[in-house]
């Protein structure tokens, strides 16, 4: 057989599928974009051009909740990377004996965010949520119902963020801790023996020394966070009052709920594409900057 | 080196912090446990105590008791293997290509399986659920299956090249010089000395399908939902049924954290090479 017909056919199995159900599927949603398609009958669908995509521009609530999503991803990967870092620098400090702290540390690894998202709802939630009661305690707020984490429609966005930091600091952690170790000891001693402080020696060295580490994690992160669905879903299902609803849960209550599956597919492919989009800019960059 | 002097009061401080943190880090999921192993009617009271007064099983009788609940972690675990063994079959030959004999087409194709990684699930399960429904696979196991399958494929891929990878292409050589055609110093050669890599594989595609949720929830109603959903519906089914709500999370959660556990240096490794490449 020559190498080229081997080579095909070990790639065929995935080609097909992923044909199948990445590539088709795909088709289909930007197909049914330009379509005014109800779920209950697909057949019966009528041709509209891009009303849903001006439809999709110009809603309010797709907006808001385009924006919420923005809003939720920087506040999340901001704290992720705070604590993240933070630890991995505690860890490096403490280097021999950090190993258990290493361990406890990837325990929520592989959790589901569902698991995260409902061990959140109880802890924040009203009446009963513990968070409030140890702040109280604590003397930080008044009352244990002084903060309605995730029924205030001002902060609900941000309290269901919290979930989401507490599972991911650990994978932000454990990576930057992998990335300092990659960092010769005797650049950091020779600046220390320079007599280089702390403060100057993180900031001038480990840090850029971090950089490509760090611009991973932001990518992979960033792009979890944009797409979050069940984290947040379990948490309030978008409530209250469509106050954390995200992108991914628009575009779901648009077609189960509203069985609109013309204006779900077109904001579903705007998504995509914006998330391609990102995606791509960031590789470009990292592999550019990788390369240089 | 007065830094590894026993009471270094920087060092103290350190040690301090970094105890704090991984304590205050692990005390969510201790209170999930403990409020799991609290009766019922304790897991409501007003105020929330951490350590539960008195110990009980009763919110995991109640749980294993609930109708459909078992069945579900059932359901989760055969969808779960199937989707493991699915995308092991399609990706790990597409792996070994792309990493010994690289060409356009294959670098082409993991771009491709990159891209796939960044596509939110909800613009795959919209037209997914409208294919599901013509191909009458709706709350089917193997429509479940083959929609787990499509993220898992994509991951398997990327981790099984890096795997290949290691492997010295003199290896494949060898075998095709003692005869060995080229599927053969695939499947006979190549395959057996890789059984690491192929068991953590495994390990991450079994856990995405255990874990996933929106297709679940999209493509199951009745008779093939997952743990999850049915975690979920707890929600709205029995209002705030906070006891059990937790056992099942601890039992849905456990098992995963104790692979974690046996398997830490794995998983770092595989999530870690998972960020760099994608």
């Amino acid at each position: 057989m020559t190498e080229r017909r081997f080579v095909l056919l070990m790639l065929m199995p995935a080609m097909l599928f992923l044909g199948l159900l990445v590539v088709y599927p795909v088709a289909l949603l930007v197909y049914n974009s330009f379509f005014d398609v109800k779920l209950i009958d697909p057949a019966s669908r009528v041709f509209v051009g891009l009303a849903n995509y001006v439809e999709a521009l110009t809603s309010k609530r797709i907006l808001e909740s385009a924006v919420r999503t923005l809003k939720y991803s920087v506040f999340a990967l901001f704290f992720e990377l705070v604590f993240g870092l933070g630890a991995a620098l505690l860890f490096a400090a403490i280097a021999r004996h950090s190993h258990w702290h290493r361990t406890i540390f990837a325990l929520p690894l592989m959790i589901s965010p569902i698991v995260a998202g409902l061990l959140w709802r109880f802890l924040l939630v009203g009446n009963i949520g513990i968070l409030n009661y140890g702040l109280a305690a604590l003397g930080i707020i008044p009352d244990p119902g002084a903060i309605k984490w995730l029924s205030d429609t001002d902060i609900v966005i941000y309290s269901v963020a919290a979930a989401d930091i507490w599972l991911t600091t650990s994978f932000v952690a454990l990576v930057s801790y992998a990335g300092l170790m990659n960092i010769p000891r005797d650049v950091l001693e020779a600046a220390r023996i320079d007599g280089t402080n702390a403060i100057n020696r993180f900031w001038y060295i480990t840090l850029p020394m971090l950089r490509p580490v760090l611009a991973v994690v932001v990518v992979v992160r960033g792009i979890d966070a944009l797409k979050t669905f069940d984290l947040i879903w379990i948490q309030t299902q978008g409530g209250p009052r469509q106050q954390s609803e995200v992108l991914s849960m628009n575009i779901y209550q648009r077609m189960v709920r509203y069985g609109d599956l013309g204006q779900a597919s077109a904001t579903a492919t705007l998504f995509l594409l914006v998330m391609i989009g990102i995606a791509g800019l960031a590789y470009w960059k990292i592999w550019r900057a990788d390369r240089v | 080196m007065s830094d590894r002097a026993p009471y270094d009061l920087g060092k103290v401080i350190i040690h301090a912090v970094a105890l704090l943190l991984v304590l205050s880090y692990a005390l969510p999921y201790l209170y999930l446990v403990s409020t799991a192993l609290k009766p019922a009617v304790d897991v409501q009271q007003i105020p929330p105590s951490f350590f539960p007064q008195r110990l009980s099983l009763e919110n995991f009788t109640s749980v294993i008791g609930t109708v459909g609940l078992p069945e579900a972690f059932l359901n989760s675990a055969i969808v779960a293997v199937l989707t493991t063994l699915l995308s092991l079959v399609i990706a790990v030959p597409a792996a070994y290509v792309s990493a010994l004999y690289r060409r356009r087409l294959t670098m082409l194709f993991m771009l491709f399986a990159l891209i796939t990684r960044m596509v939110p699930a909800v613009s795959l399960g919209v037209p997914l659920f409208q294919i599901m429904k013509t191909l009458g696979l709706l709350d089917t196991t193997i429509g479940l299956v083959l929609a787990h399958t499509s993220t898992a494929v994509p991951l398997a891929m990327l981790l099984m090249a890096a795997f290949f990878e290691g492997v010295p292409k003199e290896l494949e050589e060898a075998a095709r010089v003692d005869g060995c055609t080229r599927f053969g110093a695939f499947w006979h050669i190549v395959l057996p000395v890789m059984p690491s890599g192929i068991a953590i594989t495994a390990l991450f595609s079994f856990i995405a399908s255990w874990n996933e949720f929106l297709y679940a929830l999209l493509l199951t109603s009745e008779s093939s939902k997952t743990a999850p959903i049915v975690i979920a519906e707890f929600n709205s089914v029995y209002g705030l049924a906070w006891g059990p709500m937790t056992a099942a999370a601890v039992l849905y959660s456990l098992p995963v954290i104790l692979v974690t556990l046996l398997l830490q240096k794995q998983i770092v490794g595989g999530l870690t090479f998972g960020a760099v490449k994608g």
